[in-house]
């Protein structure tokens, strides 16, 4: 979840007369989880969804309804005006075909609010940018460049001046040596061609989505702002433009329009979209007997507008609320809107009745079972690596299973056994007494077509006197206790155990697993010092009668 | 109070009353026990600070190889004088018959003005009736003396003798009573055994610890009358992320939170009209081409929500209480707060009245049932509920709120598109995190080290 740094001082310049501690306990009722505080600061948690909150100017919009110091829907005040053109080149629509913006102006620029729209930015092309590839954000000196624009295509040996950069730089050379270049270059595949935006000047504005001109960067003596979003979805790109916008209003700059043309291009309208609900369905879904004026005001709270319409409840909701998508988002405003703190747990009892599954409880009789015999129960990972399950044991890794990417070594191989597992726990044990008895009820992996998943049963005994007869006594009496079942055993080898000390287990003449000595050499590995025996048996259907 | 004894330990201190400083083997003569009752009743009273047990060293005396040589045919020098008693001997047949204890005998002869040489012949000159060693050869003869009680000259003497003295320096342990120990009164009382002494430890075979937390979890939800389900660990993407409304180019989706199966791809996984629908509901609401291809990558699940979610679209039932439990992955570095691989409860109530509220019941009745009653409800974000909270639970032990269970209702974008009518509750969350709080842990890591130390030790019932 991303964080967003706050100052309580700011945020009570940005939504009027509040106290601290009615900021700090209002914040986990806006979905916003505080993280740590520190005198003055404040860092949050918020919610994906709702990329307003990436700065405190959102998250004071937010507060102010829900404190009820500011209700309803922010509305954009966008300048309509032509003087800001830009174009677009038809070249583009192979590579990031939709360009975006919006001019801001009269804004005074500090360096906290510098910050703020940094974290911002970042933010955005992390969440709904998906790392800049579905849209990326630019924000410039709008003092620095000279309308009208063009949006266009350039080739890899172009040169500019990029952001903390003093000389012009090429393209592939901004792709090859430069961090942003590396990190966002694969977005833009392997075409020749990039994507480039300039001004009247031939002046390079911004390489989207990978980095902008360092002549329009902003500084706190910037007065005025052109923020450009691009993208590969115009819905997508006008969706992280509405939020910034909103931001910069918030922030006290005055809107105006760019001029967009060409290539399926155009100008942004950042609309409301409009979006009726029933007072039915809000009360049913939160289980409370709320009036119509009542959730008109909650809704407002939750900074939406509603009004009622007969039967239905009309709301209008503002361009960057893009997360609500029906109804049932309206429930969920009005909730916040109401107090999530108002709304009393209520118990109703059950019209079902309930049940363990049967093979849960079949599988903690066996463990039962396993107890009274004098066997603790151990708990192995199912992920593990291929050191446990097959090199410490000599086990054959024909059919591995491994995960792709795995952050932990340990963790990278689904387990086809149990018993390695429980021979690696005897390893980190060697200076407790024995005897040591542990057993594993668990499910392991196999892969055939596809991967198959059973439950397999597992125990082993280490101390000086432990033998075959030992161990086949544990699980002919617990088979025989638990099921009711017989088994035999006939004389196999197997690379985990000592030849002439093991064998297959049979039931009805089928074989169900393996028990032995375990090989005094992997012993050994284990620097375990008395002897092992175990065994391991597949759990079917043959055994379990729930399956 | 009269202290009750061991018999072992009323013998020994009985002999030690009538003799101090006894060895064990005297212990042993004077009590007629083992040498093993005697060592072990040593330890006891030791324990009890009764006995004390004095080591001190002593040196004993015996004859060496050549020492006992001379005891059996007497010293050369002696064998050298008899030899010569009754008439000179040439040197050469003398040598014969003392072979190599001629040469030492004849130089102490010669120093003595024992013998004369002439030409070469050997003749007695005088003979001592006692010679200097022979007193004290015979007064030590087969036994181990110590040295304190042999003629110091003498001894001297044979000592710088080769091998015909040895010294052994031997350990002695005299055990005696302490003060208090003099004092006790040993009773009679007939089959009265020592109730105060400590005994050997059995190491219990149990359930494990965390097996106790999910069967304790799993019985409190079927007596709130939920049914348990099981499902598979390997899901294929579309039930576990696409069915729940999650855009198949969500950060969650990637490979660095999600394990992917490496080159498995799901069959068969849903109906051709399930993967049409839920498909059709990501390209309208998400707005992208979305790929059957995602859909079938194998992942391990990352929540157990996607067992439920494929239970409900294939039973529709208008009424059911549902809850499945079992483990979940994610890619994470592993450390004391995280695990790639836990246990996760995720349960769902499905009626035509299931409302919020009741969602907040269910779970405060969870919370009371295992001990939690500070607890508060705050809005979150899940993609697949709406709306959604979470619950916070206030934990003394740390002194702070910790967040656990999230819960919501299936959004109309998930439950739609499967025909699932009804309204669905829905919550879940981790097992260890509450685990933890049973038992006080702060490594969550200790749940799977099978640490022999802490499972043969921590309570089962807290």
């Amino acid at each position: 979840m991303p964080v967003v740094e706050l100052s309580y001082t700011r945020l009570q310049k940005l939504i009027g007369k509040v106290s601290k501690k009615q900021i700090s306990d209002s914040l986990p009722f806006l979905g916003l989880d505080i993280e740590s505080e520190n005198k003055d600061l404040v860092r949050v948690e918020y919610s994906p969804n709702r990329p307003d909150y990436s700065t405190d100017f959102g998250i004071a919009l937010g507060l102010q309804g829900l404190l009820g110091i500011k209700t309803g829907a922010i509305k954009l005040a966008i300048k309509r005006s032509k003087k800001y053109p830009i174009s677009v080149n038809s070249s583009v629509s192979k590579i990031r075909p939709f360009v975006t913006g919006i001019i801001a102006k009269n804004g005074k620029i500090d360096d906290s609010m510098i910050k703020q729209f940094m974290t911002m930015q970042e933010d955005l092309h992390f969440g709904i940018g998906r790392k800049r590839k579905k849209s990326s954000i630019g924000i410039h000196d709008l003092d620095k460049i000279s309308f009208p624009l063009l949006y266009t295509t350039t080739n890899k040996n172009y040169e500019f001046i990029p952001l903390n950069s003093e000389k012009p730089i090429s393209i592939s050379e901004i792709m090859t040596n430069t961090d942003l270049g590396k990190e966002y270059g694969s977005i833009l595949g392997h075409s020749s061609m990039v994507p480039i935006i300039l001004d009247s000047n031939q002046q390079t504005v911004s390489f989207p989505p990978i980095i902008n001109a360092a002549v329009t960067t902003v500084t706190s003596k910037t007065k005025n702002l052109f923020v450009e979003v691009t993208g590969i979805n115009k819905e997508d790109a006008e969706d992280m433009l509405s939020v910034v916008a909103t931001i910069l209003q918030k922030a006290g700059f005055v809107l105006e329009s760019v001029h967009i043309t060409g290539s399926k291009n155009s100008t942004p309208k950042l609309e409301q979209k409009k979006i009726s609900v029933t007072s039915k369905l809000i009360n049913q879904t939160l289980g409370l007997n709320l009036k119509t004026s009542k959730i008109i005001s909650s809704l407002k709270k939750s900074r939406l507008d509603a009004s009622s319409k007969g039967k239905q409840i009309l709301c209008t909701i503002p361009a960057y609320r893009f997360d609500i998508f029906g109804p049932m988002d309206l429930v969920e405003e009005t909730a916040l809107g109401y107090g999530i703190q108002n709304l009393e747990p209520m118990l109703t009892p059950s019209q079902t009745i309930g049940q363990i599954n049967p093979i849960s409880l079949e599988l903690k009789s066996l463990s039962q079972i396993m107890i009274g015999i004098g066997f603790l129960e151990a708990l192995n990972s199912s992920l593990t690596s291929k050191r446990v399950l097959y090199e410490m044991t000599n086990r054959n890794s024909e059919k591995i299973i491994s995960v792709l990417d795995s952050k932990s070594q340990e963790h990278t191989i689904l387990r086809d056994s149990i018993l390695p597992g429980l021979l690696e726990n005897l390893s980190k044990n060697i200076h407790e007494s024995y005897p040591q008895k542990t057993f594993e009820i668990g499910t392991v992996f196999t892969l055939n077509d596809s991967v198959s998943e059973k439950t397999n049963f597992s125990g082993i005994s280490a101390h000086q006197d432990a033998n075959f007869t030992e161990i086949k006594s544990v699980l002919q009496s617990a088979l025989k206790t638990g099921f009711g079942l017989q088994i035999d055993t006939k004389t196999t080898t197997h690379p985990s155990f000592e030849d002439g000390r093991c064998a297959t287990i049979l039931q009805n003449g089928k074989p169900i697993g393996i028990i032995g000595e375990i090989d005094s050499k992997i012993i050994e590995n284990y620097k375990v010092r008395v002897p092992v025996v175990g065994f391991e048996i597949s759990l079917s259907e043959s055994i379990l009668k729930s399956i | 109070m009269s202290q009750v004894f061991h018999e072992i330990e009323k013998k020994i201190i009985s002999s030690l009353k009538n003799k101090p400083n006894q060895t064990s083997e005297s212990l042993e003569k004077s009590t007629k026990l083992s040498s093993d009752q005697i060592r072990r009743g040593i330890e006891w009273l030791k324990l009890k600070n009764l006995a004390i047990v004095k080591e001190s060293t002593t040196s004993v005396i015996c004859l060496g190889k050549n020492g006992l040589e001379s005891l059996e045919k007497e010293l050369p020098e002696r064998r050298l004088l008899n030899l010569l008693k009754n008439k000179p001997k040439k040197l050469s047949d003398l040598q014969k018959e003392l072979g190599f204890v001629f040469g030492p005998a004849m130089g102490l002869a010669r120093k003595n003005n024992w013998v004369e040489i002439s030409s070469d012949k050997i003749s007695l000159k005088n003979s001592p009736s006692s010679l200097p060693g022979e007193k004290t050869l015979k007064f030590i003869g087969n036994n181990k003396l110590s040295a304190d009680k042999i003629d110091q000259n003498d001894l001297s003497l044979l000592l710088k003798r080769p091998d015909f003295i040895t010294e052994e320096i031997t350990k002695i342990k005299e055990i005696s009573l302490t003060e208090s120990a003099k004092s006790t009164v040993l009773s009679d009382s007939s089959g009265a055994i020592d109730v105060e002494a400590k005994v050997p430890e059995i190491f219990v075979a149990r359930t494990h610890p965390l097996k106790d937390t999910l069967d304790e979890i799993r019985e409190i939800f079927v007596t709130l009358g939920f049914s348990e389900i099981i499902g598979n660990m390997t899901q294929s993407s579309f039930w576990n992320f696409d069915a729940l409304f999650t855009p198949q180019d969500h950060p969650a989706r990637e490979l660095q939170d999600t394990f992917y199966l490496d080159a498995i791809k799901s069959k068969k996984f849903a109906s051709s009209e399930q993967i049409r629908t839920v498909s059709e509901s990501h390209k309208k609401n998400w707005r992208y081409n979305w790929d059957i291809n995602e859909a079938k990558k194998t992942v391990l699940r990352t929540h157990t929500t996607c067992v439920t979610i494929k239970h409900l679209a294939e039973k529709k039932p208008d009424e059911a209480r549902i809850f499945s439990l079992g483990r979940v992955f994610r890619n994470e570095k592993v450390s004391y707060k995280h695990l790639v691989e836990f246990n996760q409860i995720e349960g769902i109530v499905v009626g035509k009245d299931a409302n919020l509220r009741n969602l907040m019941g269910i779970q405060r009745e969870f919370y009371k049932r295992i001990g939690i009653t500070k607890i508060k409800f705050w809005p979150t974000f899940f993609p697949y509920t709406e709306p959604s909270l979470q619950t916070m639970v206030y934990n003394e032990r740390l002194g702070k709120w910790i967040e656990l269970f999230g819960m919501g209702i299936f959004r109309p974008e998930v439950t739609k598109p499967l025909g699932i009518t009804k309204p669905v509750l829905a919550w879940g969350g981790g097992i260890e995190r509450i685990a933890m709080l049973k038992y006080g842990l702060d490594d969550v890591r200790e749940f799977y080290n099978n640490n022999l130390n802490w499972l043969r030790s921590v309570s089962k019932c807290q």
